[in-house]
């Protein structure tokens, strides 16, 4: 059962996302919220895919937002919000790795347990994360993740991730191949 | 069995995903507001759009045709209730025009507040026009007029209304508008634009000095850094100048650009009439602040550094009278007065450089020219599709730039992860540049891609001199050198 998402943000969006950046800079809350609500999901999305941890990265996506409460009046514009924020995102990922050493090994057992008492989350779902944690590779699925949920082009994901864009596209492409056959196998 | 790997997979797999995440993510935008309070550091800041590398052609053609439509139109009719000033727009360069709007955005009234703005408005009727089709026009009409041609210049965009969000889509269309002018002028002006918030006291002071509410505002945020620091005396200093000060938090008074130009005059030795043209670049946010000043003179192109405060050069040639001697008015190609070695010595020294004989060295060129004060040798050669770029200082032979550009990138492209990172780029680019890191400055790296390779962008100084360098990020391998004269 597929539920019927558009492609985020939709083309032009970033004019709307900088507005958003501009009000938030004067202390607007609601510009907070509406930025909330048009990102949440690709913020969540690639926290989640650096600290591969449900609970961390919810922690992670709050902490981005109070972050750009706090620094949206350092934001230059640039045209390119989503990149900023997703910065934001990356650092405080890495913060988080750091901090727990370095951990490389993901209990999926525990994610399945977390993403299981969330009623929104439904069997394929679970089937379509389990395929991202445990059958990719970091790279592959911040790739493959921030592609699907951000807008971003394959160019401006190789500066987020500093890695050079042959690696990006090789890595895209065996995601969505690995990702294939991990679901077929799930499903 | 094949796996075919089309976007319709991609898009396929991609939906997946987006549709997992919106069910995963979590809602927890109350928790976050609460967290958000306002704060002193929610002020009212500016926004600045950068000039991307636009060229500084000199062709405001556009923006001239927007100037004379407008100037063909009239103020046709109006109602009740259409004559009630809803928004202040201001426009500042060192012009400063104030532009009155109706609720319907239509324009009631265009007030020069200095001098140099009535030179601009000269004798445009605005009156009913469209608010951006009337600023486009100041725009034409500033360009013309030769403002906002160089890179060193800035127009400041301020919005004042009671309508936030009115003010704020007001503000983020004329910085769009403003921004396209200048990228199809191909002029060099960064915009900044604000909104501002309604403040008698604010438009009163703004009106003793004869500047805009815009920039009263923008002076204000500096004054926050310092209240010492002199309302009028900052109210003389440029838009960008200002706007570097208050991102820097800046506490005391720079010099001004004219001073700086004065005092790289006095230091070159020259005379005002030695000079045909000078401009200046303030860098107040850089450490140290200073003002780069370009002075065209009888004696070549010179540039100085000053710094911003003391008005000590910190960079550029003394007594230029004494030791250069001055072009013939032939233009450009001029220059080799102080030529101590040959064209063919400069071939020779460029050559050897790149480990290339003589017989291998394809299209070779040698021009001698003068830059910056000096001659110098352009030498250029291709070898194995590699481009080669020299300048050879004509007086002892050294090396000042040094530019290669292949064209069989992209095959040999960097490996993954592959790169020898900032610490061994610096090594490397220290080695070449032979200074010693102590000696380092104003270090800059960034790693760039350009046409499929991998770069470290490096700009720093040392001993006076400024060097760029791009230093491949893969193999260490210098592929740009420039080092910019200086005494």
């Amino acid at each position: 059962m597929f539920s019927m998402t558009i492609a985020e943000p939709a083309p032009g969006e970033d004019a709307a996302l900088e507005a958003c950046l501009r009000r938030i800079a004067r202390g607007d809350q609601e510009a907070l919220a509406l930025l909330y609500e048009k990102t949440r999901k690709a913020v969540y999305g690639f926290a989640l895919s650096v600290v591969k941890h449900p609970q961390d990265a919810e922690d992670i996506q709050h902490d981005t937002y109070v972050q750009v409460w706090k620094g949206a009046t350092s934001y230059q514009e640039k045209g390119k919000p989503m990149a900023w924020l997703l910065r934001i995102t990356r650092n405080l990922s890495m913060d988080l790795l750091r901090r727990k050493g370095r951990v490389d090994t993901m209990d999926w057992e525990e994610c399945k347990a977390s993403f299981s008492q969330q009623s929104a989350v439904t069997a394929e779902d679970r089937i379509t994360l389990a395929g991202l944690l445990a059958a990719l590779g970091d790279e592959e699925r911040q790739v493959v993740t921030l592609h699907a949920l951000t807008g971003l082009k394959h160019r401006e994901i190789a500066a987020l991730l500093e890695l050079p864009l042959s690696t990006v596209l090789s890595r895209y492409s065996r995601a969505i191949k690995k990702l294939q056959l991990a679901w077929k196998e799930g499903d | 069995m094949t796996q075919f790997h089309t976007e319709h997979a991609d898009e396929a797999v991609e939906e997946r995903i987006r549709a997992a995440m919106e069910h995963a993510a979590p809602s927890q935008l109350d928790r976050i507001l609460a967290e958000c309070t306002v704060t002193a550091s929610q002020q009212p800041s500016l926004q600045v759009v950068t000039p991307s590398r636009r060229r500084r052609r000199w062709a405001p053609l556009a923006a001239a045709a927007a100037l004379a439509i407008v100037c063909g139109l009239f103020f046709v009719g109006q109602y009740r209730g259409a004559n009630a000033v809803a928004s202040v727009v201001s426009l500042d360069v060192n012009p400063s025009i104030q532009i009155d709007v109706n609720q319907k955005e239509r324009v009631l009234s265009v007030l020069a507040l200095n001098s140099e703005a009535e030179d601009v408005l000269a004798d445009m009727d605005l009156q009913g026009t469209q608010l951006n089709v009337a600023v486009n026009a100041i725009v034409g009409s500033l360009l013309q007029h030769g403002y906002l041609s160089s890179l060193s210049s800035a127009i400041l965009i301020s919005v004042e209304d009671q309508d936030v969000q009115r003010a704020d889509r007001i503000q983020t269309e004329l910085t769009t508008e403003v921004d396209a002018a200048l990228q199809n002028a191909a002029a060099g002006a960064a915009v900044l634009s604000q909104v501002v918030t309604q403040d008698a006291a604010l438009e009163s002071q703004a009106a003793a000095s004869s500047i805009s509410v815009g920039k009263a505002a923008l002076i204000q945020q500096v004054q926050a850094a310092n209240p010492q620091l002199d309302f009028d005396a900052l109210a003389a200093l440029s838009v960008e100048e200002l706007s570097q000060m208050q991102r820097t938090g800046a506490t005391a008074m720079p010099i001004g650009r004219a001073a700086a130009a004065a005092a790289a005059q006095a230091y070159a030795g020259l005379t005002e009439r030695d000079i045909y043209e000078w401009e200046v670049d303030p860098e107040l946010d850089k450490t140290p602040p200073y003002y780069e000043v370009e002075l065209e003179t009888a004696y070549g192109e010179l540039e100085y550094d000053v710094d911003a405060y003391t008005g000590q050069v910190l960079k550029g040639r003394a007594d230029v009278a004494k030791t250069g001697t001055p072009q013939t008015s032939s233009g450009g190609q001029s220059g080799g007065g102080d030529a101590q070695i040959t064209r063919d010595e400069a071939m020779e020294i460029a050559l050897k450089d790149a480990g290339i004989s003589t017989g291998t060295a394809q299209g070779l060129r040698c021009v001698l020219d003068w830059d910056d004060g000096q001659s110098i040798y352009e030498v250029e050669f291709r070898s194995d599709g590699v481009e080669y770029e020299y300048e050879i200082s004509a007086v002892d032979g050294d090396i000042l730039k040094m530019e290669r550009d292949g064209e069989e990138w992209g095959s040999s492209s960097a490996s993954d992860d592959g790169y020898i990172g900032q610490e061994t780029a610096k090594e490397a680019t220290l080695a070449h540049a032979g200074v010693s890191a102590s000696q380092v400055y104003d270090w800059e790296c960034q790693l760039d891609r350009d046409d499929g390779r991998a770069l470290y962008e490096i700009e720093f100084k040392a001993g006076g001199r400024e060097y760029e360098y791009e230093i491949d990020a893969a193999s260490g391998a210098v592929w740009k050198a420039e080092s910019d004269y200086d005494d």
